[in-house]
């Protein structure tokens, strides 16, 4: 008996010795691993610009024909500036009920009609989470001193969402003119008086675009070495392009992409990961491809606050490609309903409608949709979208029926499922996992309903990842292994089972 | 027809205003209100619910809770919102067919301030330059008074008083007020609705110089690297006879007989600038000019320096290795104030091989060859003073 004890004891003495110097190996690692990232050198000349844009709705500028003084370029941008600056920190204080800010854009009379108000509110526990996504702005005055100008702001698109404490009580979208003085004070324009002219509520109305989208056959694309990670320093034109002739090659005629908007810089797109936006496309249209290209990919923010600079980001892409003779669509965004619960439906949604009207704005010509994870979801914004697609992961014989289900509720809509697929993940982290046989079978079957069913469909995806960033499907590694194993080219490149039935004609 | 499109637009009005909603009945019906009057918004229900109204004004939003009495739900706006001029848009926050509108707040008419913004507080004279005056009457809540109400401007410039009527227009009124001829102040005000502003005041300087003379002044014309020829302007005016403004930079340019240029400067007080510059230690001419730089030149005069000094002597000592020039002399035989420049050259087989420079003391100046410097041997030495050059030859040290 005490010799059983003894030999526990030890046990456990040995186990834990070797768990702390497990722990203590593996702290020591980090340290000695964060001491090697060193800092950029080029911060040493503290040469970067630490402006960053916080606020840019559109805006325009009607011709100069002011009264009084010729105005100049670099004033009427530092005007622009801070009156825009200063719908910002309204915005901010009617959101947190706070004053911060206010002093710097309002003059000390104009600022008191602004703490009245909030005053009231904070008593109350009203809130407002606003902002304007549009101006169109006049000068009518400029001051021969050069410091005092009037502006005329015309159909100010803004949207408000009223909150009482912790409930959302009120919606709404608006248009507004104002009228505003401002008077340059310590270097800052401040508004001086603001008076609302008119106001009328804004109709949220989208119209349909002119071209149509049928018989679409395609492929989720990632590149096999760098998926989630499609515009970085590996991107490589030539791999893309062999991709896309396999693509063609095995009887499909479209793709789907994404554009992630961290990386490509969020309100400040960068030129160069346009330009490989660009080339994925031209290498699209010489494969005879067309794309569906999906917003916004890892964004998950939402904040009213942050819609113009998401609107920026949106208006700058869209306009750039919208010619392309490759596009097909564009997808808002990648499954937005699985942000419903840890960001709210509220907010998703608002957000989901007015990225609509923004991309549907800057382009008449191509259809717009939502990737909507489940058929249940793609109901929503049906009115909005000119394209209802969904995806689906699960058993196929539920699909005739979510399908015929969608087309019941959307008799006017094309419908397509952007997504499907099945994981060839039988392995160590998935003992129970399907085969490569099972998602040969899976093709088949879903071909077959397919062609039975005239679905338009686009399938998740080309190749087997060994990649998978923690972004997509968390940290856990039978997630990772699940995910990468959804291809129809096995991380060997080698073409599985699956392969035969990526599409109906390739045989 | 007027009276019919009048039935039109009422019609329509009760159309907006009434959307279709069976419990709640927008009944105000007043859309137009004056600043700081209550404004009390009124709606016929049938339920007993009483929704919040949400209300809109130029400068935020905010909730408002209503009064309920019997079949009759009041709102009645703070009077923060109520006091601002503008729009205010209103929405009842029923569950459904929500009713919206809008009224209007029309600034009150009556000044309460006149905000003045006067600039360029400063003008040239002649009539082209010019300072605008904006002013924004406002009511007794800051709201800018209604456009096309009429403002009075009234200006002085010594004995002249103008009178100028002005209409608001998108808020603001202003005036442009051109400068007269002459220098001096222009007092402003402006009075709307029998309201008085402060008083104003515009400088009117003097506008660009035109061309001057210049003249100088010394005691003698004698070059003796000593005197100070002093070089003034005659009184520096506008084209308008103005005098300019005090520091006004006047440059005199000096052009010596070598086509050297030399500059001096003074800032005018009272239009006359003054400069100085010390006479030239050997005979010279000058020929000056002043500048008022991009603006302004004057005539150019002529200047001759006479050379005091005809002759020096030259004593060695010490075995030639202590040289003594001197006495240096004036004009009237006088020793010539200490601080003339003496050169000193040394030569050895016509190669120069030293240069001293020294300034003389009681009509002296002494050089010393240091043996270590000059060894033994034949050497010519050159002296220059007062533009004579003198020189010794086989000096044997």
């Amino acid at each position: 008996m005490t010799r059983i004890n003894r030999n526990i004891l030890r046990g456990v003495l040995v186990l834990s010795y070797i768990i702390i110097i497990a722990v203590v190996v593996l702290g020591v690692g980090r340290i000695f691993s964060y001491l090697n990232t060193g800092a950029d050198r080029s911060t040493m000349l503290h040469t970067e610009i630490k402006k960053i844009d916080q606020y840019l709705p559109k805006l325009e500028w009607a011709p100069l024909k002011n009264e009084g003084r010729l105005m100049d370029v670099e004033t009427l941008k530092s005007i622009e500036a801070d009156y825009l600056d200063a719908w910002y920190v309204k915005h901010v204080a009617y959101k947190t009920n706070t004053t911060q800010g206010v002093d710097d854009y309002y003059t000390e009379s104009a600022r008191k009609s602004i703490y009245d108000i909030l005053d009231k509110n904070k008593a109350e526990g009203i809130w407002i989470d606003g902002t304007t996504l549009e101006h169109h702005i006049t000068l009518e005055f400029f001051s021969e001193d050069g410091k005092l100008a009037v502006i005329r702001d015309r159909d100010v698109l803004e949207y408000k969402r009223v909150y009482q404490n912790e409930d959302m009580l009120f919606e709404t979208k608006e248009i507004s003119t104002y009228k505003a003085i401002v008077l340059l004070e310590d270097g800052f324009w401040r508004i001086r008086h603001l008076i609302k002219e008119n106001n009328t509520p804004y109709k949220s109305e989208f119209s349909s675009v002119s071209n149509s989208i049928s018989n679409v056959k395609g492929i989720n694309y990632y590149p096999q070495a760098t998926p989630w990670d499609m515009y970085g320093d590996y991107f490589d034109a030539q791999v893309i392009s062999k991709d896309f002739k396999i693509i063609k090659d095995a009887g499909l005629n479209s793709i789907r992409i994404f554009v992630p908007y961290k990386d490509f810089g969020k309100a400040n797109i960068k030129t160069e990961k346009l330009e490989k936006l660009k080339t994925v496309l031209d290498m699209a249209q010489n494969n005879q491809l067309k794309v569906v290209v999906t917003l916004f990919d890892f964004y998950g923010d939402y904040e009213v606050l942050n819609w113009t600079l998401n609107q920026h980001h949106a208006i700058k892409i869209v306009t750039s490609l919208k010619n392309h003779k490759a596009l097909l669509a564009w997808d808002i965004k990648n499954e937005p309903n699985l942000d419903f619960e840890s960001r709210g439906k509220i907010k998703v949604m608002a957000w989901l409608e007015h990225m609509i009207a923004v991309v549907k704005s800057s382009d008449s010509k191509h259809p717009v949709t939502i990737g909507w994870s489940n058929a249940e979801s793609a109901g929503l914004l049906n009115e909005a979208v000119d394209v209802v697609s969904f995806h689906y992961y699960e058993h196929l014989k539920g699909l005739e029926h979510a399908y015929s289900t969608l087309k019941e509720n959307n008799p006017d809509k094309t419908i397509v499922l952007t997504e499907y697929g099945l994981s060839s993940n039988k392995g160590v982290w998935n003992l129970l996992g399907n085969s490569e046989e099972d998602q040969a079978n899976y093709h088949k079957e879903a071909q077959a309903l397919f062609a039975k069913n005239n679905i338009q469909s686009l399938s998740w995806t080309l190749y087997d990842f060994s990649k998978i960033p923690k972004e997509v499907v968390g940290r856990l590694p039978w997630r990772k292994q699940t995910q990468g194993c959804f291809g129809f080219i096995n991380q060997n490149g080698e073409t599985k089972p699956a392969f035969k039935y990526m599409s109906r004609e390739i045989n | 027809m007027v009276k019919l499109s009048l039935y039109i637009v009422s019609f329509f009005t009760v159309l907006f205003s009434f959307s279709l909603n069976n419990d709640f009945e927008f009944i105000t019906s007043k859309t137009e209100f004056t600043a700081g009057h209550p404004i009390v918004l009124q709606f016929s229900t049938k339920t007993n619910t009483t929704p919040l109204l949400y209300v809109s004004n130029s400068f935020g939003s905010t909730l408002i809770i209503a009064d309920k009495n019997n079949t009759v739900l009041s709102y009645k706006m703070p009077l923060d919102i109520a006091s601002r001029a503008g729009i205010i848009n209103w929405t009842l926050l029923t569950k459904t067919e929500q009713l919206q509108g809008k009224i209007k707040v029309l600034p009150k008419q009556s000044v309460e301030n006149i905000q003045t913004y006067l600039g360029p507080p400063s003008i040239a004279a002649g009539g082209t330059d010019y300072s605008m005056l904006v002013a924004i009457p406002t009511d007794v809540y800051d709201n800018p008074l209604a456009d096309n109400t009429k403002v009075a401007v009234t200006y002085q410039f010594r004995d002249q008083q103008t009178v100028d009527t002005i209409i608001v227009n998108n808020g603001i009124s202003h005036k442009t007020i051109y400068s007269p001829l002459k220098t001096g102040r222009i007092l402003s005000s402006s009075s709307c609705l029998g309201f008085n502003s402060k008083e104003y005041t515009i400088n009117v300087m003097p506008g660009p110089p035109v061309n001057f003379n210049i003249a100088y002044k010394r005691h003698h014309d004698y070059a003796d690297g000593n005197q100070i020829t002093t070089f003034s302007t005659s009184i520096v005016k506008d084209v308008y006879g103005n005098t300019v403004s005090d520091g006004t930079y006047v440059e005199f340019f000096i052009k010596t007989s070598k086509q050297n240029i030399i500059k001096t400067s003074g800032t005018t007080i009272n239009g006359i600038a003054v400069a100085k510059m010390k006479h030239p230690d050997h005979a010279n001419s000058w020929s000056v000019q002043a500048f008022i730089e991009g603006m302004a030149e004057s005539n150019r005069v002529e200047l001759e320096y006479k050379s005091v000094i005809s002759n020096f002597n030259i004593r060695l000592s010490n075995n030639n290795r202590e040289i003594a020039i001197g006495p240096l002399k004036s004009f009237m035989g006088q020793i010539i104030p200490d601080g003339l420049e003496v050169t000193f050259f040394v030569y050895s087989k016509a190669k120069l091989i030293a240069t001293q420079r020294k300034n003389s003391i009681e009509g002296y100046a002494r050089f010393k060859l240091n043996p270590d410097q000059f060894p033994k041997g034949n050497y010519t030495i050159i002296v220059k003073t007062a533009g004579i050059t003198k020189s010794l030859e086989h000096v044997v040290l």
